[in-house]
C-alpha cells in the first residue's frame, strides 16, 4: 500500500518532468549556447562535422580578454553602473515620497493621480524617443550617457511609484500614529518610522530601477553613437561587428558577462514585478 | 458629523454654517490639519508628477507637433506642414507593409504565447520537487536583457554555422549546406518574419505563464471545491469559474505584453534590421530608420504615432479595469 503510493508519486513526477522538458530546453538552450560559444576557440566555432554542443579544442578565456584589451568594454560597464546609480537615485527621491503620499495621505484626487502616473508607464518608448531626442539635444546631452540618466526615469518613476504605493498601504497606520502622538512631525514620521520598516520595498524599487534600465535598447541606440559613452547592451551589439565580420566569441562573452547577473537579480525579484503590474487586478 | 465635516472641507460657506450652528471646534481643527496634510502631500507628489509631465507628457505633445512639421536633425527651424507627414506615410508602400508586419507579428506572437504560457502554467502549478529551480531556469528568457539574448539568437540563426540547422540536418529534416533544403532563417522573407516572431515568443512565454499562475493562485480552493461538489467537470470549472475569476489579471498581463511587443524594436533591429527587403520591417524599426537614421524627425514622429491608435484601446480598457476595482 505504502509502496504503491510511492510509485504513483514517482510516476506523477516523471510525467511532470517529461512535460516540462521541452519548455526547459527551449528556454535554456540559447543561453547555454551563448555560454559555450563565449568559451570556445575561434576555429572550434566553425566546425560542422562534429557535435557542436561541446568543446573540441580546450576552452579559452581569450574572448573575454579581448573585450577588455581591444574594446571599450570596461567603459561600457562603468557607464552602465553610473547610469543605473543615478537613475536609482532620481527614482527613489521622487517615487518614495510620491508613493507614500498616494498611499497614506488620503489626498483628494489621489486615486486618479496614481492611475495617471501608472498609465505613463504604458506610454511606450517608441512614441517618445523622437521628441526626447530633441529634448536630449537641447540639453546638450547628445552622445553622452547622461542623456539616459534623464530619460530612464520616464519609465522607472511610474513603475516604482506604483510599486511603493502598494507597499506603503500595507504598513500599519498605528505605528505612524504612535510616532505622531510622541510629537513627530509628518515628515519626521515618514523618515524615522515608515521608511525604516519599509526598507525592503525601497531596495526592491532600487533593483527595478536597475533591471528596467538594463532592458532598454531603443533609447541608447537613438541617443548615443560615441563608442566610449555606450552602455553595455548597446556597446556589445554595435561595436563587436565590423561590417560583415562578427566576433561571435567576444559578442557572446560581452553579452553574458552583464546579461546573466542582471537576469539572476531580476529573477529573484520577479514575483514582486508581476504583483506590481497585476497588483491592481488581484486586489 | 463626519458627513458635515467632509462637506465643510469642500465648501467654505457650509463650514461657516456649521460654525454658526455651534459645531465650531471639530470642523475647524479638522480643516487646519487637512490643509497642512494637503500641502505636505502634494509637495511630496510634486517631483514625481513634474518629472512625468515634463518628460512624458510634454514630449508626447511635442511629438504631435513634430509630426506636423518638417523638422529634421540637421535643421532646427521647423515649418508647419499640417498632415503632410501622415499623408506621405499612408502613400508609401513601406509603411503599409510595416503595418501589416506589425499586426501579424503582434497577433501571431500573442497566440503562441497564450498557448505556451497556459500549458506551462498548469504544469508549474502541480506540486513537485525542484520546482523553484526549474521555474527560475524557465523564466531566464524573460529576465535576461532582450538586446543580449537577441545577439545569441542571431548567432543561432547564422546562415552557415547555425546550430539549429546542424541539429535539423543531423536528424535529416533538412538538406545539407549549400543545397535548396538548407534554410537561411534570417535571409528568406517568410522564415525571417517567423524567426523574429519566434524570438519574441521565446522571450515572453515565461511572462505569460507567471502572470497566469499569479491569477490561478488567487482563486480560493474553496470556490473550486464548491464547484466540484455542484458537479462541474474540469472544463466547466475552468470556463465558468476559473476564467472569469482570473480574467482581470490575464487582461492586465496581456495588455502589458502587447504594449511591450508593439513597441519593441531590438529583436528586429538586431536580427534582421527590417530585411530581407522589408520583410520584417515593423513600425518601430521604420520610425527609427526614418526619424533618427535618416534624420527626418517629423516623418519619424508621424510613423511612430500610428502606433498610438493601436495602443489606445488597450490603454482605455486598462484604465477602466483599474478604475472599476475598489482600492
Amino acid at each position: 500500500m505504502v509502496r504503491s503510493a510511492r510509485q504513483r508519486d514517482v510516476r506523477r513526477h516523471l510525467l511532470i518532468y517529461a512535460g516540462l522538458t521541452p519548455y526547459l530546453v527551449i528556454a535554456i538552450f540559447p543561453i547555454f549556447w551563448m555560454l559555450i560559444t563565449a568559451l570556445k576557440q575561434e576555429p572550434d566555432l566553425y566546425r560542422m562535422d562534429v557535435v557542436p554542443f561541446w568543446f573540441h579544442l580546450p576552452p579559452t578565456l581569450k574572448n573575454f580578454a579581448l573585450l577588455f584589451q581591444s574594446t571599450f568594454y570596461m567603459d561600457w560597464i562603468i557607464n552602465t553602473l553610473s547610469i543605473s546609480f543615478w537613475v536609482s537615485v532620481i527614482t527613489l527621491l521622487t517615487a518614495v515620497p510620491a508613493g507614500y503620499a498616494l498611499a497614506r495621505l488620503k489626498l483628494p484626487g489621489s486615486e486618479n493621480l496614481g492611475i495617471g502616473i501608472f498609465m505613463t508607464y504604458l506610454v511606450p518608448s517608441i512614441i517618445l524617443f523622437i521628441p526626447l531626442a530633441r529634448v536630449v539635444s537641447v540639453l546638450g546631452l547628445q552622445d553622452k550617457w547622461w542623456s539616459l540618466v534623464v530619460v530612464y526615469p520616464t519609465f522607472t518613476i511610474p513603475f516604482c511609484t506604483w510599486l511603493l504605493m502598494g507597499f506603503f498601504k500595507t504598513v500599519p497606520f498605528e505605528i505612524e500614529e504612535a510616532a505622531r502622538v510622541d510629537g513627530c512631525g509628518q515628515f519626521a514620521a515618514l523618515l524615522r518610522v515608515v521608511l525604516p520598516v519599509s526598507w525592503p520595498s525601497v531596495i526592491t524599487a532600487m533593483i527595478f530601477s536597475f533591471t528596467l534600465s538594463m532592458q532598454d535598447f531603443l533609447y541608447s541606440l537613438a541617443f548615443i553613437s560615441v563608442s566610449d559613452n555606450k552602455p553595455v547592451p548597446l556597446g556589445v551589439a554595435t561595436e563587436l561587428i565590423r561590417g560583415d565580420v562578427y566576433f561571435w566569441g567576444s559578442l557572446m562573452a560581452g553579452a553574458l558577462l552583464v546579461g546573466v547577473p542582471v537576469a539572476i537579480v531580476y529573477n529573484l525579484f520577479l514575483d514582486k514585478f508581476i504583483s506590481g503590474i497585476t497588483g491592481a487586478a488581484i486586489k | 458629523m463626519a458627513q458635515l465635516s467632509a462637506r465643510g472641507e469642500r465648501d467654505r460657506s457650509a463650514a461657516l454654517a456649521i460654525e454658526v450652528a455651534g459645531h465650531v471646534a471639530a470642523p475647524r481643527w479638522w480643516r487646519r490639519v487637512a490643509v497642512r496634510r494637503y500641502v505636505f502631500g502634494y509637495s511630496l507628489l510634486a517631483p514625481a508628477v513634474l518629472f512625468v509631465l515634463l518628460l512624458v507628457g510634454l514630449p508626447f505633445l511635442f511629438s504631435l507637433y513634430l509630426a506636423m512639421s518638417d523638422a529634421s536633425v540637421g535643421d532646427p527651424v521647423a515649418r508647419f506642414v499640417g498632415l503632410e507627414n501622415f499623408r506621405a506615410a499612408l502613400e508609401s508602400s513601406a509603411f503599409w507593409s510595416s503595418l501589416r508586419n506589425t499586426l501579424v507579428f503582434t497577433v501571431g506572437a500573442a497566440i503562441c504565447k497564450a498557448l505556451l504560457g497556459t500549458t506551462l502554467a498548469f504544469l508549474l502549478m502541480q506540486p513537485f520537487r525542484g520546482k523553484k529551480v526549474i521555474r527560475a531556469l524557465i523564466v531566464m528568457p524573460f529576465t535576461i536583457p532582450i538586446a543580449v539574448s537577441a545577439l545569441g539568437w542571431k548567432w543561432m540563426f547564422d546562415s552557415q554555422f547555425s546550430v539549429i540547422n546542424w541539429a535539423l540536418s543531423r536528424l535529416h529534416l533538412i538538406g545539407d549546406f549549400g543545397t535548396a533544403g538548407w534554410p537561411v532563417w534570417l535571409g528568406e522573407p517568410g522564415l525571417a518574419l517567423g524567426s523574429v516572431m519566434f524570438v519574441n515568443v521565446w522571450r515572453s512565454f515565461p511572462f505569460s505563464a507567471i502572470v497566469l499562475m499569479a491569477g490561478l493562485t488567487s482563486v480560493p480552493p474553496e470556490v473550486i471545491d464548491a464547484a466540484k461538489v455542484d458537479g462541474a467537470n474540469f472544463l466547466q470549472r475552468f470556463r465558468k469559474v476559473i476564467v472569469p475569476m482570473i480574467a482581470p489579471i490575464l487582461f492586465v498581463g496581456g495588455l502589458f505584453d502587447t504594449v511591450f511587443t508593439l513597441s519593441d524594436l531590438s529583436i528586429v533591429y538586431l536580427l534582421t534590421n527590417g530585411g530581407p527587403d522589408g520583410a520584417t520591417e515593423i513600425l518601430p524599426t521604420l520610425a527609427y530608420q526614418v526619424g533618427i537614421k535618416a534624420g527626418a524627425l517629423g516623418r519619424g514622429a508621424a510613423i511612430s504615432l500610428f502606433l498610438f491608435p493601436l495602443l489606445l484601446p488597450a490603454m482605455i480598457l486598462l484604465l477602466r479595469n483599474l478604475r472599476r476595482r475598489e482600492w
